[in-house]
């Protein structure tokens, strides 16, 4: 595959060599044919040709030191033979720094450069040969997270679909529900005011009978646990039969009532059943709306989950709910992917290096960068953030954080699904 | 920061209790006012008056080098003993101390280069008033007035200077301590003073009742009291100066080049501090303090300078500063007014009064006169004046690469990157954290392939942990400043608890030196420098957040010293950058403390700024002040050191930095990361402009600096020091002078959209160096400036070295060709010097090894001749363009060499601008040539 393009290259150099024009690649020369004089690239400034490359900038583009350091923002081509070929700034042409690999920039600086370019074009080769066996098993993989992506998605649907499906149901029952509980309610308020028009008539009767009662026998009755003093769980014991199901007695109640004697509101059978019932229908009520609460929250949590951003193939997905975590000297980092990252040092200490926010990749690659935002706040400083930034990669995995400047982070996290086939492009690009 | 919280929790606790009072600004709580510095307050409490002090003129001793003459303070009886010596190049030198001390007074060593060669004095009359005495010079005189004691110096008519003509002399002699707290040791003492005072008995010696105040024996300050064994020790001179209305110097201070009058405020303040978000604009003391003032009127300039380095106040009054210009013009017109006049007085805590009076007459005498006391700036290797990029910190290896990286994919310049205190491990200067920096000698073999360079941190507070070499060989060898109780003292700073070497003690400092050693100082290597730190010295838990007074060095008090410690630790570290080449090498060391004399070991800055407009602009006026007192290399953090700049000011901070000695920009840890490409592609375009500039410029600065190694001549100038007549410039600190040659006016304005530059001079005329359009000196010039403005002036008359192919390092520019900036004068004149050499060794010095230049323009012709027969020196740069400004067009151009080779030269002539460039004339920069116009 890259074999025309070596053929293309020795060729070219080998015309090159004749010219003797340092510092052009093949593209640009066309400009440099050997004439009587030489026209500045930009047309603005005709010279003698022999000012071509004579250590001395006459145009304002450069254009007639391709190949030393004089103009001050020309450029230097390396040709590269074996590896890529590439411009440096001509400020980079002898200045005893070996940049072309091919050593072609330091021609007259007495360093000794070596070529390196062989050695790094095989490396590269390399190199990229597995990049591109990484990114290919990456977009496989990836391939599968987002086909896996898809039923999950799908799944969650339905899932949505299901659990909406419930609440409407349990809202049915609620309504219904509802309506039953007030019923019952409502009965046994007309039950008991019924009960109460008929204890009026028979109050005087029963005072009568209280007072006939002496107060130390009554006494006696009550202090069951004979020290002399009524107290509130004396008088509560002693009334268990007179609670009413809905009502506890409070403490002054007790003591109040305890005067009273508990046969007193001994119920009807009629209002018992209806008070019984009633309670029956409020734990049915209960019960459904808990389940309805559940239910929906549920249904929140869902929702959020997918209203996130989880890519054009919703291919992040898999990430939700799961944590990683990176050890870095006396820290551990974990990043929650859609959720947060946090730092833990060697004692223990749990910081938030930021909250789920956004995908903060270039308009290009939006997906490429994450941002966790609002972290905990530094002294005299900002809250602390993070960005992370997606390699390719094929494993899913925490690689590094850094904190470049104070409270702000860095990491890279590397997953198969930020492969692109564009990289692919990108490194058959560098194999030249 | 969490790893900094942790390990600096402690520290920062502390450091906050002393220094954050909550709201941004210094906490001016933290620092004494004269009034809380009893000495201070005692001393001013004196008004000027009757001086008690009387010449004994029949003490007079007379001898070809020196006067001696004894003073008698007719309230106390106590004698002084005056010396006055005529130094050669204009100058006088008068000490006064005790006649007889109860133990000697400190006088400060290692400030002066030598022992000032003299000049003899003679007795012109004396009689029973007073004495006059020649100095030397035609037509000066010294008179010596018995009753009250007063100094004057006269030239023909006029009064130059009066010594104690306010009667402010005061001397607070040594003594026994007399309350009820005296120490019962006292009672041995006394038997040797009562001797001592015999010898005084011949006079109707009733001493006056010495009254104790209170802060005489014990003062405290917040919570530290200081124990002052020696009691009250202070001295206090005035100075009176007929004619000036200006005056200068005195550094360091954040504020105006022209020093106010302290009437009714607070004194200018000498004392090292580490002042933690200093306020601009007043007169608090700060990180470095050199004793020198300047005066100047058109007539004459001046020096003082007061050698003590105790905690010292200034006090500076004048009969005109109150008058309002309304009231100075009919005092004019009247004609009857009393000529204008500045008061100065001197306040010191201990030590002597040792003051050399610098005569002039012009400004570049009184540099040449102090350089010849203290020595001139230390010549730095030139990468040092390129640029450096410095942030607290550069996180670890990776980072480093990374920065370095950032720079050439951005294709701008630099050539040192700095490592502050968390490169090194726990605070253990010497030493590399070993999870950041592991490999430090890869890493800076890393910058070394790229020609550049790196500075680490090495501040004088040690941490104190046995396990820690550099501390337990200071313990062991006894070289710790000792606490008043004898044991070593201890402070707190980064590390923790710490002690503090004895930089004063030379054992010390040679041990210290062997330090940076290659075999001693593990990771380092030939391209690594130093920065001190922390050498005021900070103690986070001190006074005043500084050492102990009652500290002891030797057989001294560090209250007598405490000023020259810093020049001290900046001393040992350049000679151990020195050592460690065998002596090859010049040193480079950025020290934040100084005094008289620091010139001598490297560059200074001018410490914690912030982020704000007017730190931008004081940059000015406090590079200007440190240059008049000979440190011209001097700058100050580039972007603002606290806070965090908008991306305009860290622009206009770059553009002005370009053109300051020292250009560095740092950043505090707390702020956000702000390499110059951070800031989006237009920003980042303009600021790798400002710093080409600078690096096209460097032939022109090194020269500078070889210059004020030289002569002491400032590298950055204030304008009247090159217009001393023209009274416009006397308060000028918006614009400067690079030499004589560059002026600049830095746009240090928010938002601006032009700036008002005064061009100086009569009759002269200055280039634009951009666009080389001509303007008229001797007017106010309005510059309307975008953001990519600096405006720089190059002065007709002149001739400029640049080298416009600008690389990534500046050792990498090493041999290339230069470009000559010839600007001509209105009769077409101009000159101007090419200084070239190895650029990083002593060789210039040792085998006369460098080429030394004059290239001048006159009759058409512009030539280079060797100013320095002598030297020799080869090098591959050549004359790459010739480009004469101000230029008419010639028929013809021809280049001449010595062996008689003619050859013609092709030019271009710009008839806009009057601009005539010279193609290739490829002349070697190092031979003889002339190229004529015709």
């Amino acid at each position: 595959m890259h074999c025309p393009i070596l053929i293309a290259v020795v060729i070219w150099s080998s015309c090159v060599d004749s010219q003797k024009i340092r510092g052009i690649s093949l593209s640009y020369k066309r400009f440099y044919r050997e004439r009587k004089s030489f026209l500045c690239i930009d047309g603005s400034k005709l010279i003698p040709f022999d000012q071509v490359n004579d250590d001395y900038c006459d145009c304002a583009d450069g254009s007639d030191e391709p190949g030393t350091a004089a103009c001050p923002d020309g450029r230097f081509y390396c040709t590269n033979l074996g590896y890529r070929p590439h411009y440096i700034p001509s400020s980079r042409v002898n200045d005893a720094i070996c940049d072309c690999c091919d050593a072609s920039d330091e021609y007259n600086s007495h360093t000794a450069c070596q070529n390196t370019c062989r050695n790094l074009g095989q490396r590269e080769r390399a190199e990229v040969k597995s990049q591109m066996r990484a990114l290919d098993q990456g977009l496989r993989l990836k391939q599968q997270l987002i086909e896996e992506g898809v039923l999950t998605w799908r799944d969650k649907q339905a899932q949505l679909r299901d659990l909406q499906r419930v609440l409407d149901d349990l809202q049915t029952q609620l309504d219904d529900l509802r309506k039953e509980d007030a019923r019952r309610k409502k009965e046994v308020d007309a039950l008991r005011e019924l009960e109460i028009g008929a204890l009026e008539t028979e109050e005087n009767s029963h005072r009568s009978h209280i007072m006939n009662e002496s107060p130390v026998s009554i006494f006696y009755e009550l202090d069951s646990n004979r020290d002399g003093r009524l107290s509130a769980k004396e008088v509560r014991a002693k009334l268990t039969d007179i609670q009413d199901g809905e009502r506890v007695l409070s403490e002054d109640e007790a003591v109040i009532r305890g005067r009273v004697p508990g046969r007193l509101v001994k119920g009807e059978p009629v209002l018992k059943a209806a008070v019984s019932a009633a309670e029956k229908a409020a734990a049915e009520l209960k019960k459904v709306e808990d389940a309805y609460e559940t239910v929906y929250m549920e249904i929140r949590d869902l929702r959020e989950k997918l209203a996130t951003d989880y890519g054009p193939e919703r291919e992040f997905l898999f990430l939700y709910n799961q944590c990683f975590q990176l050890k870095v000297h006396e820290y551990f980092y974990e990043l929650c992917p859609f959720n947060q990252v946090t730092q833990t040092s060697a004692s223990g200490a749990e910081v938030s290096l930021g909250k789920w926010g956004s995908w903060a990749g270039s308009p290009q690659h939006r997906y490429s960068q994450m941002k966790y935002e609002n972290g905990e706040p530094c002294w005299q400083g900002p809250t602390r953030n993070t960005v992370v930034t997606l390699t390719c990669g094929t494993e899913t995995a925490l690689r590094s954080v850094k904190e470049p400047g104070k409270c702000q982070y860095v990491a890279e996290f590397q997953t198969p699904v930020a492969c692109r086939p564009a990289l692919r492009q990108q490194g058959v690009h560098s194999e030249l | 920061m969490a790893a900094f919280i942790v390990r600096m929790g402690p520290v920062l606790m502390l450091w906050l209790a002393v220094c954050v009072s909550g709201s941004w600004a210094v906490d001016r709580g933290n620092f004494k006012t004269c009034d809380q510095s009893t000495f201070c307050k005692r001393q001013r409490a004196l008004k000027p008056g009757q001086s008690p002090y009387r010449a004994l003129l029949e003490t007079l001793e007379l001898t070809n080098t020196k006067l001696t003459l004894q003073l008698i303070n007719d309230n106390n009886k106590v004698r002084l003993l005056l010396e006055l010596y005529r130094l050669q190049g204009n100058m006088t030198r008068v000490k006064i101390n005790e006649l007889k001390p109860l133990k000697p007074r400190f006088e400060v060593p290692d400030v002066l280069i030598n022992d000032p060669p003299t000049e003899p004095l003679s007795l012109l009359s004396q009689d029973e008033n007073g004495m006059v005495l020649s100095l030397g010079a035609d037509s000066q005189r010294l008179i010596v007035s018995a009753k009250p004691f007063r100094l004057d110096i006269m030239e023909g008519r006029e009064v130059l200077l009066s010594l104690n003509s306010r009667g402010l002399l005061a001397f607070e002699h040594l003594r026994i301590r007399k309350d009820t707290l005296a120490d019962p040791e006292g009672a041995e003492k006394k038997e040797e003073t009562d001797a001592a005072s015999e010898q005084t008995e011949g006079e109707e010696a009733t001493k006056e009742d010495e009254k104790v105040e209170d802060g005489m024996w014990e003062e405290t300050f917040k919570s530290h009291t200081d124990s002052k064994p020696n009691g009250p020790t202070s001295i206090s001179l005035d100075f009176s100066l007929p004619g000036v209305e200006h005056v200068y110097g005195i550094p360091e201070h954040a504020d105006t080049l022209k020093l106010k009058t302290t009437d009714g405020g607070e004194p200018y303040r000498l004392y090292n501090l580490d002042v933690f978000q200093y306020e601009l604009f007043n007169p608090m003391a700060l990180y470095g303090a050199i004793p020198v003032m300047l005066s100047h009127s058109p007539q004459r300039t001046m020096g003082l300078f007061w050698l003590n380095a105790a905690e010292t106040w200034v006090d500076i009054s004048s009969n005109t500063a109150g008058k309002t210009v309304f009231g100075q013009m009919l005092d004019y017109v009247q004609g009857s007014s009393e000529t204008p006049q500045t008061d100065v007085r001197w306040i010191s805590e201990s030590g002597i009064i040792d003051v050399f009076i610098m005569l002039g007459p012009t400004p570049t005498d009184v540099f040449a006169q102090y350089a010849s006391l203290t020595g001139t700036q230390a010549f730095p290797p030139l990468a040092a004046l390129a640029y450096h990029q410095c942030r607290w910190n550069y996180n670890d290896q990776e980072d480093v690469a990374a920065v370095d990286q950032g720079f050439d994919q951005h294709d701008i310049p630099y050539d040192f990157i700095w490592l502050d205190i968390e490169h090194a491990d726990g605070k253990r200067y010497f030493t590399w954290d070993p999870h950041k920096f592991p490999q430090p000698k890869e890493m800076l073999q890393g910058l070394e392939d790229k020609r550049r360079k790196m500075v680490a941190i090495v501040d004088p507070h040690i941490k104190v942990d046995n396990s820690y070499k550099i501390h337990s060989e200071i313990r062991s060898r006894g070289f710790y400043i000792k606490n008043k109780d004898g044991g070593d003292y201890e402070g707190w700073c980064w590390p923790g608890n710490s002690g503090y070497p004895d930089f004063t003690n030379p054992e010390m400092r040679a041990w210290w030196a062997s330090m940076f050693a290659y075999d001693q100082y593990e990771g380092s290597r030939e391209n690594l420098y130093t920065w001190n730190d922390m050498n005021e010295p900070s103690v986070f838990n001190g006074p005043e957040v500084t050492m102990h007074k009652d500290a002891v060095h030797g057989n001294w008090e560090h209250r007598d010293l405490h000023n020259i410690y810093g020049l001290y630790v900046q001393m040992a570290t350049a000679e151990g950058l020195i050592q460690r080449s065998g002596g090859v090498e010049r040193p480079f060391v950025l020290t934040r403390a100084f005094f008289a004399g620091s010139q001598r070991y490297g560059a200074v800055w001018t410490g914690d700024n912030a982020a704000e407009w007017d730190h931008l602009k004081i940059t000015i006026p406090m590079c200007l002040s440190l240059g008049l007192v000979g440190v011209s290399f001097c700058g100050a953090d580039v972007g603002g050191f606290f806070k965090s700049p908008s991306p305009e000011l860290l622009v206009r901070w770059y553009q002005t930095g370009a053109y300051q000695p020292f250009f560095r920009a740092h950043a505090h840890l707390d702020t956000p990361r702000r390499e110059p490409w951070l800031f989006g592609p237009e920003n980042t375009a303009l600021i790798r402009e400002a710093v080409r500039q600078r690096y096209a410029l460097l032939p022109y600065w090194y020269q500078l600096f070889y210059h004020a190694h030289r002569t002491g001549q400032p590298v950055m100038r204030a304008l009247w020091v090159e217009y001393p007549q023209d009274t416009a410039t006397f308060s000028m600190d918006d614009q400067f002078l690079l030499g004589r040659d560059l002026l600049v006016h830095p746009v240090t304005e928010e938002g601006a959209r032009g700036v008002t530059a005064y061009l100086p001079g009569n009759g002269e005329v200055w280039f634009d160096v951009h666009t080389f359009q001509k303007h008229n000196g001797g007017q106010n010039l309005y510059i309307p400036v975008t953001m990519s403005s600096i405006p720089v002036f190059q002065r007709g008359g002149s001739i400029i070295p640049r080298k416009v192919r600008v690389r990534r390092s500046s050792s990498c520019m090493e041999h290339d060709p230069y470009t000559l900036y010839v600007a001509l004068s209105p009769k077409r004149f101009a000159q101007g010097e090419l200084y070239i050499d190895d650029g990083h060794t002593f060789s210039y010095e040792k085998q006369k090894e460098f080429i030394y230049r004059r290239l001048a323009f006159a009759n058409n012709t512009l030539s280079s001749r060797n100013l320095a027969p002598g030297s020799q020196f080869t090098t591959l740069s050549w004359i790459e363009k010739i480009v004469i400004l101000g230029a008419s067009k010639p028929s013809k151009v021809t280049l001449k060499m010595p062996d008689g080779k003619e050859s013609q030269l092709e030019f271009d002539f710009d008839a806009s601008m009057s601009v005539l460039t010279l193609r290739k004339p490829g002349v070697n920069a190092g031979v003889d040539w002339t190229v004529v116009l015709q």
